[in-house]
């Protein structure tokens, strides 16, 4: 089991949670009832795929951050 | 009163242990954790609907603003881009806007401003991967 602090960036509200092996991003953002939202380690990592089992990829006691959705795209 | 202090030294080690346990433990004390919104955070700020702040990356902070529009509709603006963006596919997305400004057209609205802060600094943060190889 590891403990991490998901934060939630537009709030800066903290949500603890414990995760165990096999644990997918999608799974913690169900569980926290945030499912449009994307997880990650921070700004200078890539997102976590919904299906992907982040359990290994994560320090026990880290801070994750959930943060919508937002893409740069090109002008209509 | 003139003073000058010559030399510091430790008490002796008995002294010490009299006093530690003349003082006791202290009680311990629970540290909240700071719970502020992303932009905050990165140190932006405010002023009515207009965020200012930097882009941060590990290859520097790229001044930038953001402008509120009713609850949820943002337009970010980066101070003078990096060179790197411009051979950023995305580089089209960036408008000049006078002044050393560029407007970045999100095609999909993140629903708070510290969402889009992170995306572009995400944004930049692989500009500048892709362009050292």
């Amino acid at each position: 089991m590891k403990k991490l602090s998901v934060v939630i960036a537009g709030s800066g509200q903290i949500r603890d949670v414990e995760i165990q092996p096999g644990t997918t991003a999608g799974d913690i953002l169900h569980q926290l009832s945030i499912p449009d939202y994307l997880l990650s380690k921070g700004p200078n990592e890539p997102f976590f795929a919904s299906r992907e089992t982040i359990y290994d990829k994560v320090e026990d006691g880290s801070k994750i951050f959930a943060s919508t959705k937002a893409e740069v795209g090109t002008w209509a | 009163m003139n003073l000058r202090i010559l030399q510091t030294r430790q008490a002796p080690e008995a002294l010490r242990q009299l006093w530690q346990r003349f003082r006791g433990h202290a009680p311990a004390v629970t540290v909240k954790r700071q719970q502020i919104p992303y932009w905050q955070e990165r140190g932006w700020t405010r002023s009515g609907n207009r965020y200012a702040g930097n882009y941060q990356t590990p290859w520097g902070a790229f001044q930038g603003y953001a402008e509120q529009h009713g609850s949820s509709f943002f337009r970010f603006y980066i101070l003078h881009p990096p060179q790197q963006l411009s051979r950023d596919r995305h580089w089209t997305c960036f408008i000049f806007r006078g002044g050393g400004a560029y407007e970045i057209h999100l095609s999909r609205q993140p629903a708070d401003v510290g969402s889009g802060i992170l995306a572009i600094e995400r944004l930049l943060t692989e500009a500048f991967q892709q362009a050292r190889g």
